[in-house]
């Protein structure tokens, strides 16, 4: 078990020199640059911008520059929010995002698991078909579609939740069942089919055989089994809902990492751009790290290995 | 096991550790007034910032020597009680006031201003704004790092610490006796690197601020600047209550530039203590202006308080006020429809119709000082022949734009500068007219579109820059029959292309930086980097050249207008419309005037109690 935890840490290093590398080429190569505004800058002011960020070195110089630094532990000053470190950023937005992410994939597995037994269970009937249906069209409808229809009926039509912004528990409703809804959709899915599976078994059938009661058949002994693919399927849910927040997070006005990310590809600020990127890849490998682990405790019969 | 067991209680755990923390974040007590400033500012740092949202932060926080007045835009004293201008209208003298502070309760001096403008020409502050000042004597050269033989200069040696713009390196004072270039190859290419022979104390000292040059053996010391020395520059204080600014030319305008907010002064023991960018935070910030930062989060908001040192404490009214980083202006409008905002300064274009019909008291636009146009890259065929450009000019159905797409009360426009500059009538440029359109496209050789080359226009991915294009691309080719493509690009890339000059017909956009017609007008000479069009024209260069210098305003507009007018006919760029302020705010505002900058400072906004209790048990606001 050790010994495949360090072997990923190792694999996760050379994953983060990559990822730096590709980011660092993409944002060489993508037009236009942190020094691009509505107004052109005078030709002599720009020229000591350039100096300022080292934009005057050629760009291999640059790269060793910044990778340097990046060893050091000195992601830099954000290009555009220029009065913070790109640490400040995310020590700022990580747990406003994270926070987020919790509570909506909380509500995502709550509902879906839920609703995915039940379907489950009452196999081809209106009350299975009825909520697939639901839950297809849950992951078809953009979030944007799904946050706007929040805000009409609950802020407008029915005033229980303020519209935006962040700072008490109230302000969170919205986004975090909107962020979870079409999560909890999928999960509902992937629930129902593990579960139909798990069900057709032949100790399944034993423990009726025996004269178990339906619910502790579900539950007891069904349940663990099928829960499987979504225990798989928290990993990539957890960094979808992460990097994923950017509509709620927008629509709500909520001080998140998503906004940043997107806004920071968009102004060219690359600091920030590569700060974040670095971030949530360790955030990615972290997430896969600890599936795998979970993996290995919920069903002893899977080897781990690097 | 045990793993397992923890395991079923981890992630419950963690669920109530997220719904703990998010119910421990306090409170925080309402402001007074909040008010949602688009997205997040850039910096607070007067020197650097730009846009609109900062300005209207920084405003609130420093104070220069003068400010606007919020209802007519005329300079008003700020931390100068007074000023006066000589006969010849180049020197400027400013008296300050005894009692201005900054909030930590020192006094605010002429030396506190010197130093100001000086970082904010000092080429390492990188002041976007910096041309604003180069208006006075020299400073263009010292921005630019350009002494000319024989003059005092100021040699700046690198620092070892890394305190960008906020503390100056060792400075060596001399006279420049030579100017030596050499070529050094950098980024594969060759580039010119000065060498600087100083006079210091007697002795010759030669100073390169490129390390490969400066070598212990090739006798050359590394410097970091080396500009014409501060005291060469109209930039002088004989007391410590006076600051004299002398200019290069009489500018008419200069007074309202020395009231922009990037003239803010900064305190230079604040900013020398603590460094860029940590001076900016709000337990390390000594500003001078009517409010101070009591805190700010990044990407939520920024919470001011009166400053209870400001002279002009009595005139400020509102105690604490939330500046919200808000994205999008349907989140906005959603905040102030349900009273969480009191001022919004952006509407989605698709209510403005019915804004304007219903709620006429809070949604008023007003023109402003910007103008919509599209630019027409000169330099490409058939863009080049004055008349094809005039032809398309003439063929925009500029009331079907402001009717269809921008829908809150735009001016269809037919000059780039706006209307209602004191003093300046516009020049116009010829009015919708297919008939002669299509006249002036057959001379040019394309008679009803025959053999015109396809072309695109090119704009940022936004709506309504989307439609007002495909309106544009539908008239040209029903009325001229031209082939006409869209293509849009994101906002930086959009940026660099038309930079390269990289398109065919380009949108545009141009909000003036002070209430002169030249700060739209300068930007078409041939060298100026807004230009993007490739058009030039000698005659328009001498006009706007000889209205800088031209102390008599009357004369003065009559030059512009007349530079206009050459502009109007060359039509480098078709103007489309006027822009209008889009503020909204509620009815219990005062304080809040519309005037053409779509400036409103906060000092000056003030909440009617009685007013503000009847509109929230009104609109059922909790």
């Amino acid at each position: 078990m050790i010994e495949f935890v360090i072997k990923r840490l190792l694999w996760t290093l050379l994953i983060l020199w990559i990822v730096f590398t590709i980011t660092f080429v993409l944002m060489e190569l993508v037009p236009g640059g942190p020094f691009d505004g509505e107004r052109v800058m005078d030709a002599d002011i720009r020229k000591n911008y350039e100096k300022r960020y080292h934009f005057d070195k050629h760009p291999v110089v640059r790269y060793f520059l910044e990778i340097g630094s990046y060893c050091r532990g000195d992601f830099g000053i954000s290009m555009k929010i220029q009065d913070f470190t790109v640490t400040e950023i995310i020590q700022q937005g990580f747990p406003i995002s994270a926070t987020l992410g919790v509570l909506a994939l909380t509500f995502a597995l709550v509902l879906g698991v839920f609703a995915g037994v039940s379907a489950a269970v009452r196999r081809g009937g209106v009350y299975d078909v009825g909520l697939m249906s639901v839950a297809t069209i849950g992951i078809a409808l953009p979030e944007f579609v799904v946050a706007g229809l929040a805000v009409i009926l609950f802020v407008f039509i029915l005033p229980l939740f303020p519209a935006a912004g962040w700072g008490s528990w109230r302000q969170l409703v919205l986004p975090t069942i909107c962020l979870g809804l079409p999560y909890a959709a999928y999960i509902a899915r992937l629930t129902r089919t593990g579960m139909l599976d798990i069900l057709s078994q032949d100790y399944i059938r034993t423990a009726r055989a025996k004269g178990l009661l339906s619910r502790t058949v579900v539950v007891r002994h069904a349940l663990k089994g099928a829960l499987l693919p979504v225990v798989s399927y928290i990993g990539p849910a957890t960094a979808g809902i992460l990097t994923g927040s950017m509509v709620e997070e927008k629509i709500f006005a909520l001080p998140g990492l998503g906004v940043h990310l997107v806004q920071s590809c968009m102004q060219r600020d690359y600091t920030l751009v590569m700060g974040l990127t670095m971030f949530y890849t360790v955030i990615l490998c972290a997430m896969n790290l600890i599936v795998d682990i979970l993996y290995k405790v919920l069903d002893p019969r899977i080897k781990l290995e690097a | 096991m045990l793993q397992r067991r923890l395991l079923t209680f981890a992630f419950p755990l963690l669920f109530i550790a997220v719904v703990g923390w998010t119910f421990s974040q306090e409170r925080l007590p309402p402001a007074d007034f909040t008010f949602c400033n688009g997205t997040d500012i850039k910096t607070i740092d007067p020197a650097t910032v730009t846009g609109m949202p900062e300005g209207r932060v920084v405003d609130a926080l420093f104070e220069g020597l003068c400010r606007r007045d919020p209802k007519t835009l005329v300079p008003i004293p700020g931390v100068a009680k007074s000023w006066s201008v000589s006969d010849d209208l180049k020197t400027y003298t400013f008296t300050l006031r005894d009692d201005a502070k900054w909030s930590d309760g020192s006094k605010i001096t002429a030396a506190d201003f010197i130093y100001s403008f000086q970082r904010f020409l000092h080429p390492e502050t990188t002041a976007e704004y910096a041309y604003q000042l180069w208006y006075v004597k020299n400073a263009k050269r010292y921005t630019t790092m350009k002494p000319e033989i024989g003059e005092q200069v100021e040699v700046e040696l690198p620092r070892e610490d890394d305190v960008k713009n906020t503390v100056r390196g060792k400075i060596e004072h001399g006279t420049l006796r030579k100017i030596e270039t050499r070529q050094v190859e950098e980024k594969g290419e060759q580039v010119d690197v000065r060498i600087f022979d100083v006079e210091i104390a007697g002795k010759v000292r030669r100073f390169c601020s490129n390390a490969s040059l400066a070598l212990p053996e090739s006798g050359i010391e590394l410097s970091a600047w080396t500009m014409p020395s501060f005291e060469l520059l109209g930039i002088k204080s004989d007391k410590p209550d006076r600051i004299v600014l002398t200019l290069e030319h009489p500018t008419p305008f200069f007074l309202d530039i020395i009231a922009f907010y990037p003239f803010g002064a900064v305190n230079k023991k604040c900013l020398e203590t603590h460094g860029s960018p940590l001076w900016t935070r709000p337990e390390n910030l000594v500003s001078g202006g009517p409010f101070r930062m009591e805190f700010r989060r990044i990407r939520d908001r920024i919470r001011l308080v009166k400053n209870e040192h400001y002279w002009n404490r009595d005139a400020v009214q509102l105690n604490s006020i939330d500046v919200l980083a808000v994205e999008g202006n349907t989140t906005m409008l959603n905040m102030y429809l349900t009273g969480a905002v009191d001022w919004v300064n952006d509407v989605p274009a698709s209510v403005g119709p019915i804004l304007l019909k219903d709620r006429p008291k809070e949604f008023d636009p007003e023109p402003t000082l910007g103008t919509y146009f599209y630019r027409f890259n000169v330099r490409k065929k058939p863009f080049d022949d004055a008349r094809v450009r005039r032809a398309l000019a003439m063929t925009i159905d500029r009331r079907e734009i402001v009717e269809k797409v921008t829908q809150t009360g735009q001016v269809p426009a037919y000059s780039l500068v706006p209307p209602g500059l004191v003093g300046y009538e516009p020049a116009q440029c010829a009015p919708e007219d297919i008939a002669e359109a299509k006249r002036l496209l057959a001379e040019a050789g394309y008679p009803g579109g025959q053999g015109f080359p396809p072309f695109d226009i090119l704009y940022n991915t936004q709506d309504t820059h989307k439609s007002i294009a495909e309106l544009m691309q539908a008239r040209w080719k029903n009325q001229l029959g031209i082939k006409v493509g869209l293509r849009n690009l994101e906002w930086a890339s959009f940026l660099n292309t038309v930079r390269l000059g990289e398109y065919d017909v380009a949108r545009a956009a141009w909000i003036g930086d002070y209430a002169d017609p030249n700060t739209f007008l300068d930007m078409f000479m041939k060298d100026n980097e807004n230009n993007q069009t490739g058009w030039g024209n000698a005659d328009y260069d001498k006009l706007v050249e000889a209205a800088a210098s031209e102390a008599d305003p009357a004369k003065r507009m009559k030059i512009l207008h007349d530079a206009e007018a050459i502009l109007m006919r060359e039509m480098p760029i078709a103007p489309i419309y006027f822009y209008v302020s889009k503020d909204m705010v509620q009815t219990y505002v005062r304080g809040f005037h519309s005037n053409l900058r779509d400036e409103h400072p906060l000092w000056a906004i003030s909440i009617d109690q009685q007013e503000k209790a009847k509109v929230r048990t009104a609109e059922g606001f909790q």
